[in-house]
């Protein structure tokens, strides 16, 4: 019975569950405040099944991005060049369709390939030469996007897709926003990979103690390389609907992204040190950045003082800070408390 | 359930006041390239006065900085929350045209001003002044003030930014055909910040220094140049001109480190936008129209589907005070 309670406890404690809630009640006061009749009788606003469209369609890419950021994360790792290769990726996969004539489907590969040769380049570096992944991504994170200025001049877009394409991007299939199906096979490939596979405990253990996994038995470069390729593979998968939905390849795309990713990676509780955290949290996190962004954008006060991008930013940032609090809390609540109970039988001796 | 959830979207409405205070009233959705822009900044101040004569609500809501995939979302964004009708300053010509196009789709009335969009994903265009006019009246302005001849440079707000290349484009033919003794040695990109103005100016000169003259075409540019020049103790050596606004540039050329400043009447321009929008989403503004009138700047010409604002303006020394924008 006690256990029972504890472990209920626990769940409820935990810091997805924290989370998950905390989505809910955004959800809910957006869906409250946010949602009106319009001058036509239409119902407008936060409410609206387009609008739930237009977050999922939004969050696809850094929604992947994060997702491939998790098992870097958990390794202990960081990767800040993926939003330089998101860009990078992008004018890539432009370039050989418009200016090589490759086939849409051909191009979208190669720019895939492109996406793992140059995690593969982050892994090397990390592992061969020993830098910090810190130091090597900032390092590519320059590189990569002053390629794609580079190959574009800093001012070809490439545009007019087909739209075959495009409806990758803007349009619905089986009820979802194309892209959608993508980064939910992603989501469920990455969940199976670190929670259901050798590999995501390795994972973990490589954030815990790299030396100690190293002296269990298990190559440590080659599940670090593993990681920062799949990490490229899928920011150049992120290109392509980023592409596809904005209709334009450019050499600024997804910058910025890769902050907003660790920022939805760690808001859903995995530790930037490694070694704990969950895809399921990262995609809770994902979630709740997206509907408070689009969700602000809906209250009426805010339209009014037009003033949603600061909001969110703002918002953004107290919201992770909030979270990490409320993760810490009960455990300092629960040494405190063992702490007054470990003082208690000496109290009543001298009583 | 299904009731539980019926009043709690009733009281939702009650409490988020939007329904009873915008049931009556059109709504016009202004997205400027960046809002912090001074230029757009004017551009809201004539299209509040408009706002307010036609008795319409103004949303004005854009990208902190120049970011074509922010416009997109914003412009989401306005679709779902159902407003009359859009009007848009374009960072990218073709990006921001897929979420024009979806929002004609969704009944929404778009016209673009500013910097145009694809012409199938808006209805009209507010055009400030031509390209022509523009690229024509710098390139002539700037060979004035060289006397004829000698090495002048550009800067830009971005390289891609798509009527930026009009004008340039427009700069260099004039300066081809009229103005063989004078030269272009760079053009550079400062992403509508003056302080990147102000480095990329001071680069210049020092990579230049047979430079006679800069000219911004954004319009943080010009006092961003200005600083740059006045700081290198170069004034009257560098001449500096550009697409800019009066009172941002009234210091400099009081002490005559800018020669001209060059533009239209953006307040003007923030109106007749707002006017055309909502005679649009109204009705009263349709395809082949030849004319429309705007409150009280009366008749504007409309060229195909380009609304016509006028003639570009020299501000300068003389004339710069009478401005307040």
């Amino acid at each position: 019975m006690n256990t029972d309670k504890h472990g209920w406890k626990r769940i409820l404690l935990r810091h997805e569950t924290i989370l998950l809630f905390v989505l809910v009640v955004e959800w809910l006061l957006f869906y409250y405040f946010g949602t009106s009749m319009n001058r036509r009788g239409i119902t407008v606003g936060f409410g609206t099944m387009d609008r739930q469209f237009d977050i999922l369609r939004h969050s696809c890419e850094i929604g992947l991005l994060a997702l491939a950021l998790t098992p870097v994360i958990l390794t202990g790792g960081i990767d800040l060049s993926i939003g330089s290769l998101l860009g990078l990726t992008a004018i890539v996969f432009g370039k050989l369709w418009h200016d090589a004539h490759l086939s849409i489907g051909m191009a979208a590969v190669c720019a895939v390939g492109v996406g793992a040769l140059a995690g593969g380049l982050n892994a090397t570096l990390i592992t061969t030469l020993r830098i910090p992944a810190l130091i090597v991504t900032l390092g590519t994170y320059s590189l990569f996007r002053g390629l794609a200025e580079a190959i574009t001049h800093g001012s070809v877009t490439y545009t007019d897709f087909p739209a075959s394409f495009l409806f990758l991007g803007q349009e619905r299939w089986l009820g979802l926003p194309a892209q959608a199906w993508l980064f939910i096979v992603v989501a469920i490939a990455t969940w199976l990979l670190v929670h259901r596979t050798t590999f995501g405990r390795s994972f973990r253990a490589i954030g815990f103690s790299p030396e100690g996994t190293r002296y269990a038995g298990i190559s440590v470069e080659r599940r670090l390389t593993m990681v920062y390729v799949l990490a490229g593979i899928v920011a150049a998968l992120a290109a392509i609907i980023y592409t596809a939905r904005l209709g334009q390849a450019k050499a600024d795309a997804g910058t910025g992204y890769e902050l907003f990713a660790i920022t939805a990676v760690v808001l859903g509780g995995t530790s930037i040190f490694g070694g704990i955290g969950s895809v399921h949290g990262t995609l809770l996190g994902v979630a709740a950045i997206a509907v408070l962004k689009n969700g602000l954008a809906c209250l009426p006060i805010v339209i009014r003082h037009n003033s949603a991008e600061e909001l969110s930013g703002m918002m953004t940032g107290a919201l992770l800070l909030l979270a990490l609090c409320s993760s810490v809390l009960p455990k300092i609540l629960s040494t405190w408390r063992s702490r007054r109970q470990s003082h208690l039988p000496q109290q009543t001796k001298i009583a | 359930m299904k009731q539980i959830i019926a009043s709690l979207v009733v009281a939702g409405f009650a409490l988020a006041g939007i329904s009873s205070h915008a049931a009556d009233k059109l709504i016009v959705a202004m997205l400027p390239k960046a809002k912090g822009n001074a230029y757009f900044i004017s551009c809201k101040g004539g299209a509040d006065k408009a706002a307010k004569e036609l008795g319409v609500e103004l949303l004005f809501d854009g990208p902190t900085d120049s970011n074509a995939a922010k416009q997109n979302e914003i412009v989401e964004n306005w679709i779902t929350l159902g407003v009359d009708a859009i009007a848009v300053a374009a960072e990218n010509k073709e990006g921001i045209s897929t979420a024009l196009r979806k929002a004609q789709k969704a009944g929404v009335k778009v016209l673009t001003y500013d910097a145009d969009a694809l012409p199938d994903a808006r209805s009209f265009f507010v055009n400030q002044a031509t390209p022509e006019g523009i690229g024509y009246t710098l390139m002539d302005e700037a060979a004035r003030l060289c006397n004829n001849e000698g090495e002048f440079a550009i800067i830009t707000a971005t390289l891609t930014a798509a009527n930026m290349r009009e004008w340039q484009k427009n700069i260099e033919a004039r300066l081809k055909d009229k103005y063989p003794k004078m030269k272009l040695v760079a053009t550079r990109p400062c992403d509508d910040l003056k302080d990147k103005a102000q480095s990329e100016a001071t680069a210049l000169m020092s990579a230049n220094p047979n430079l006679k003259c800069i000219m911004a075409i954004c319009s943080p540019g010009v006092p961003g140049a200005a600083e740059a020049v006045k700081q290198a103790g170069k004034t009257g050596k560098v001449k500096v001109l550009g697409l800019g606004l009066p009172n941002e540039n009234k210091r400099y050329v009081h002490s005559g480190v800018t020669d001209s400043v060059i533009l239209w009447n953006t307040e003007d321009l923030g109106y007749l936008a707002v006017y055309a929008a909502t005679k649009l989403a109204k009705g009263e503004l349709k395809p082949g129209d030849k004319t429309v009138t705007a409150g009280k700047l009366g008749e504007f010409k409309i060229d195909g589907d380009n609304i016509m604002l006028g003639k570009p303006f020299i501000f300068n020394k003389d004339n710069i005070d009478k401005f307040d924008f």
